[in-house]
């Protein structure tokens, strides 16, 4: 078997006048939780919905373990999804709706029972799926997508509608899918939701990848080397470190970035100066920064590889 | 209620199937009653029969469509969940309700104008072609004549209240298969079954019950007599029928969570 | 890159991949909604409760008996009979010189008319008992010379019309049960038409002259008739007992008789060798206008309409629904062969449809006969295999129009329209052909090429050639044979279900 997990390269699809995907690629590989993030309408369920076989591309392959989704015997012993939480009938209950999914596959009853247990509907089991909230639905869809106990799981937008706990007990949930050796693709629109779960980031904008880098690899290079003081003696830090060769930017009352030296000369050189300080630590920035720098080089230079981002 | 209308106006004009299905009414109401009527010959040996009545028979094909429109125009809205976004809009339910009856007498009302009209017209051009002339009892069909003006105006109302019978049923079932399924059953469902029932009594007052039966004795220009029952009490019937499904499907608008 | 990580292997181990394991989970995504089975039951419970409403609400007690033929099927024995009795072989030879019939044009006024299947002849017949068994030779006015016997069998002799310039010589010859007929044009030259094996006919006959006259089909309708014929050189051989001729009309007051029309009656008049009869009925199996009241296993299953948009909403339901909610993403991602997923979806609803439509059926028809007959109603006979064809036909009918609303569904996506379409395509025709302007040509017509058609599975009268009647599919005559109609339908269902498969591989889900 060729390539294990998901290898989409260079979609290209076509909506009358909109070019929904425009050269998409990327891979999700086996035991990483790969966020697939950028801002709605970047084409990240268009994307989702090609490697399902759901929608036709006009360009490019999406394949599954090396064989497009078609292809495959039993499709869910090879990929659980789950697109859309309300695609369900709403007087069905949710071990029916789970069971069918079952037969289609000729998997046993009992299975239907382990996943129902496996994310905690057991009790609600029974009820008609009309009933359920939007947390619930979400449950039932994650229970459907683990029905055939696949090697890959591709999930859209499953923080959607979850509350505080539901959340931290997805992420866990989605870490130990992963621990598994499962390839997880998550998609979010939401850079906080995956930060503290993702390995790997591809960040989509304008039906294309403009990024597909390691997690720790995409902040480093967003944090750039820079370093956090606090101090309540800004002025004359800022005069010590000037001397030093450093770039500074005051970021709030006793806040300043310091940029061009590393946090352990930083130190030293206060102390030597007694500057006081309570603080030096790495500038570490979130997801949102290096998010919101990429996409808006998207948007500003449309011609921007994503080789040249990611860099 | 200018607002609501207005609304309700906007939502009808700014979709395609309305009036995609509109435009089919009148299509399939001219269609049916042109081919009854190319495919009547009068013998010379004589010819009897009601050519008005004939030349509007595709009004029985023609309502299935108008009740297409009036079912989407409430079912439409349970089956996208927009139904909770209009009474967020316009909390005063049996105001919202009445524009949508209001709207869609309006649109039905021009629509079936056009397809009655449509008919009338395609049965004076082909008749005489087919041996209806004067000379034989039948002058052309014209509006100049009373009970062909009668039928003509009647079938157009009859259109108008089979939308608003449907809008009714819409409004109570909610799921649209079920309730076209039900509109249906009803129109065509009670001259067909009332054909075997052996009792002559209770046949005929099947026939003075049923919407589509009753209804249509306003097309009768000739035999009055052996119509179930008058031409006016007949569509008197189906507005009752019309009258009665708005006002449960209003109530229960009104009562049920949206 | 070394992965440095063993990929999941999924331990779920699934079965064979199979055609049967989607038919399990369409089944079960089927079975558990509620609303789908219930309406199922419901279209069954339709078919039943029609069927009483029929049995309950026709009331003919008292009305007299229809004459039953020596086949068992119902009669029309109503005609003029100029007898006497013949105890042993013999034979009789008439001529006819002249028939001519009348019909009424307005209230009372009679007018000459062309009643083509007007009869004048010979008749051997057991009694006078309407349904009894016989044997006739006769001219017609408009088929010629015919030899008939006991209802249903007709053989054509010499052709042409009956005049003064060119009368018909007719002989029957009677030994034992056998009957022998032959024609001539000049009373010399004799050809046999037909010979007949009239079992139960008992020594002693009754022989004579007989003058019938069915109704005239006028459009759509009937209207009643009266005939008479000029008879001559009459002449007897064999066992007579010598007697007086008696004239009688047979079956006056048959239910399948519609009487004479204005003021007439039957008569005959005699002067040596020359008799004059005029007389109206007829001598034939009986069809649904000469037997109005009766009912036919098709009536009793009027509910199939009602079944008919409980089983479309239902199949136009099993795929919109899923376009609806979305839920086609995920059936789709489980089993991405679209075709077999439809093919699936189609076999799961067709055959719930099927069981439950026969269930319906099995149960309606012996219900509804059994109230029928209870209140007095006669039922056209019909064999147990035609009733299993009309009770597996229905079925089959709701099954492919379920199907048939199936492959609407999944073209238009959109279960109002497609619900409206099938149920029109299908119900719509039917109210046409009822419609009393619809020529018979339009109506045939509709009944061969529209889904309407399928109807004719539940047809069980037969058609006569030898009798006139407007054989009309609204009278239950369809001009498709019953498993042809129903191809009719099967035709449409499997045409949208292949367009409906080919438009779900090309279009996105």
């Amino acid at each position: 078997m060729s390539a294990p997990g998901i290898v989409v390269a260079g979609l290209r699809k076509r909506y009358g006048a909109t070019l929904a995907l425009d050269g998409m690629s990327l891979t999700v590989r086996p035991a990483v939780v790969t966020g697939f993030v950028g801002p709605n309408g970047a084409g990240k369920s268009t994307t989702m919905r090609v490697i399902l076989g759901l929608d036709a591309v006009d360009e490019g392959t999406a394949l599954i373990d090396g064989k497009p989704y078609h292809r495959l015997r039993h499709p869910l012993n090879h990929v659980g999804s789950l697109l859309d939480a309300a695609a369900l009938h709403p007087s069905r209950s949710a071990r029916n709706h789970l069971l069918w999914l079952a037969h289609s596959q000729g998997l046993a009853a009992r299975r239907v029972d382990q996943v129902i247990e496996q994310v905690g509907l057991t009790s609600a089991a029974r009820r008609k799926a009309g009933g359920y909230s939007l947390g619930m639905r979400q449950r039932l869809g994650i229970a459907a997508a683990l029905l055939g106990d696949p090697p890959i799981i591709m999930l859209d937008e499953p923080f959607n509608g979850m509350d505080p706990d539901g959340i931290i007990w997805m992420r866990g949930f989605l870490r130990s899918l992963a621990a598994q050796g499962r390839a997880v693709l998550v998609s979010s629109h939401l850079m906080s939701e995956v930060q503290d779960t993702a390995d790997h980031l591809v960040v989509v904008g304008r039906g294309k990848a403009i990024a597909d880098a390691g997690v720790a690899d995409l902040i480093a290079a967003a944090s750039g080397g820079r370093v956090a003081l606090r101090t309540t003696a800004g002025t004359q830090a800022m005069a010590v470190l000037t001397r030093a060769g450093a770039t500074m930017a005051a970021t709030g009352r006793d806040t300043i970035t310091v940029s061009g030296l590393p946090a352990d000369r930083i130190v030293t050189l206060l102390n030597e100066s007694a500057v006081p300080f309570s603080e030096v630590s790495a500038h570490r920035a979130t997801l949102e920064d290096v998010y919101l720098e990429l996409t808006r080089e998207a948007v500003e230079f449309r011609a921007a590889t994503p080789a040249e981002v990611s860099r | 209620m200018r607002s609501a209308l207005h609304a309700e106006w906007t939502k009808i004009r700014t979709v395609a199937s309305p009036l995609w299905l509109l435009l089919g009414m009148i299509a399939a109401t001219v269609a049916l009653s042109a081919g009854a009527t190319s495919v009547v010959t009068c013998v010379p040996a004589g010819c009897g029969g009601d050519m008005t009545k004939l030349s509007l028979i595709g009004v029985t094909l023609g309502q299935a469509l108008a009740a297409i429109v009036a079912v989407l125009v409430i079912s439409g809205e349970y089956s996208s969940g927009m139904i909770r976004t209009t009474l967020t809009a316009m909390p005063h339910r049996t105001t919202v309700f009445a524009a949508k009856a209001i709207t869609l007498t309006g649109v039905v009302a021009v629509a079936g104008t056009t397809a009655v009209l449509g008919s009338l017209l395609a049965g004076r051009l082909i008749l005489p072609g087919h041996g209806f002339t004067a000379a034989r009892g039948h002058p052309a069909l014209s509006l100049t004549d009373g009970p062909t003006l009668r039928a003509t105006a009647g079938s157009i109302l009859y259109l108008t209240l089979i939308a608003l019978l449907s809008l009714g049923i819409a409004a109570i079932v909610r799921s649209s298969a079920t309730s076209i399924g039900i509109i249906l059953g009803l129109l065509y469902l009670l001259p067909i079954v009332s054909q075997v029932i052996g009792d002559p009594h209770w046949q005929r007052r099947l026939e003075q019950i049923g919407p589509m039966s009753a209804g249509l004795a306003i097309q009768a220009t000739t035999d009055l007599h052996s119509l179930p029952l008058s031409p006016w009490a007949g569509l008197g019937v189906t507005a009752g029928w019309a009258a009665a499904a708005l006002v449960a499907g209003g109530l229960l608008l009104r009562m049920r969570d949206a | 890159m070394t992965p440095t990580v063993t990929p999941h292997r999924p331990r779920q181990r699934v079965g064979r991949d199979g055609f049967l394991q989607l038919l399990h989970a369409e089944w079960t995504k089927f079975r558990t909604v509620p609303g789908w089975v219930t309406g199922t039951v419901v279209a069954a419970l339709l078919v039943v409760l029609v069927a009483l409403l029929t049995g309950v609400s026709s009331n003919q007690k008292g009305s007299p008996p229809v004459p039953i033929g020596p086949g068992g099927e119902p009669v029309t024995d109503s005609f003029y009979f100029v007898h006497q009795p013949l105890a042993e072989d013999g034979s009789i030879t008439v001529a006819v010189s002249a028939l001519e019939s009348s019909i009424p044009k307005g209230l009372e006024d009679l007018r000459p008319g062309i009643v083509p299947w007007a009869k004048a002849g010979l008749i051997v017949k057991q009694s006078t008992r309407p349904g009894s068994p016989y044997a006739a030779i006769m001219a017609t006015s408009g088929h010629g010379v015919r030899m008939q016997d006991n209802y249903v069998n007709d053989t054509a002799g010499p052709p042409g019309p009956v005049s003064a310039e060119s009368p018909r010589w007719l002989r029957l010859d009677r030994s034992g049960d056998t009957i022998t007929g032959y024609a001539s044009t000049d009373g010399t030259n004799w050809a046999k038409v037909g010979a007949a094996e009239v079992s139960g006919l008992g020594s002693t006959v009754q022989v004579g002259l007989f003058v019938a006259s069915p109704q005239a089909v006028e459009g759509r309708g009937t209207t009643s008739s009266v005939s008479t014929a000029a008879f001559g050189d009459l002449r007897l051989q064999g066992g007579w007992t010598d007697g007086e001729w008696t004239g009688e009309q047979i079956g006056a007051h048959s239910p399948t008789f519609a009487g004479f029309p204005g003021n007439r009656s039957g008569s005959f008049t005699q002067s040596g060798g020359r008799f004059t009869v005029t007389g109206a009925g007829d001598i034939a199996p009986a069809a649904r206008y000469s037997l109005p009241a009766a009912g036919t296993l098709k009536d009793i299953l009027t509910g199939t309409f009602a079944a008919l948009i409980a089983v479309i909403v239902v199949g136009a339901l099993f795929i919109t629904t899923e376009y609806r909610r979305n839920l086609i993403h995920v059936t789709l991602a489980a089993s991405p062969r679209r075709g077999r997923v439809l093919l699936a979806k189609a076999i799961v609803l067709g055959a719930v449809t099927f069981v439950a439509g026969l269930a319906g059926a099995v149960l309606a028809v012996p219900l509804g006969e059994r109230l029928s007959r209870a209140n007095g109603v006669y039922l056209f006979p019909v064999t147990y295999s035609t009733e299993l064809r009309v009770a597996l036909g229905t079925a089959a009918l709701l099954a492919t129009a379920s199907i048939l609303a199936l492959s609407v569904g999944a073209i238009i996506r959109n279960s109002a329209s497609a619900v409206t379409t099938v149920i029109v395509a299908i119900v719509l025709p039917y109210l046409l052909i009822a419609n009393p302007f619809m020529p018979v040509s339009v109506a045939n017509w509709l009944t061969r090429v529209t889904p309407a058609a399928a109807f004719a599975v539940q047809q069980t009268l037969v058609q006569y050639p030898q009798v006139a009647n407007p054989y009309t599919p609204y009278n239950g005559y369809y001009p498709l044979a019953p498993w042809a109609g129903l191809a009719v339908l099967a035709g449409y269902a499997v045409v949208s279900l292949a367009v409906a498969a080919f438009l779900m591989h090309r279009r996105d889900a």
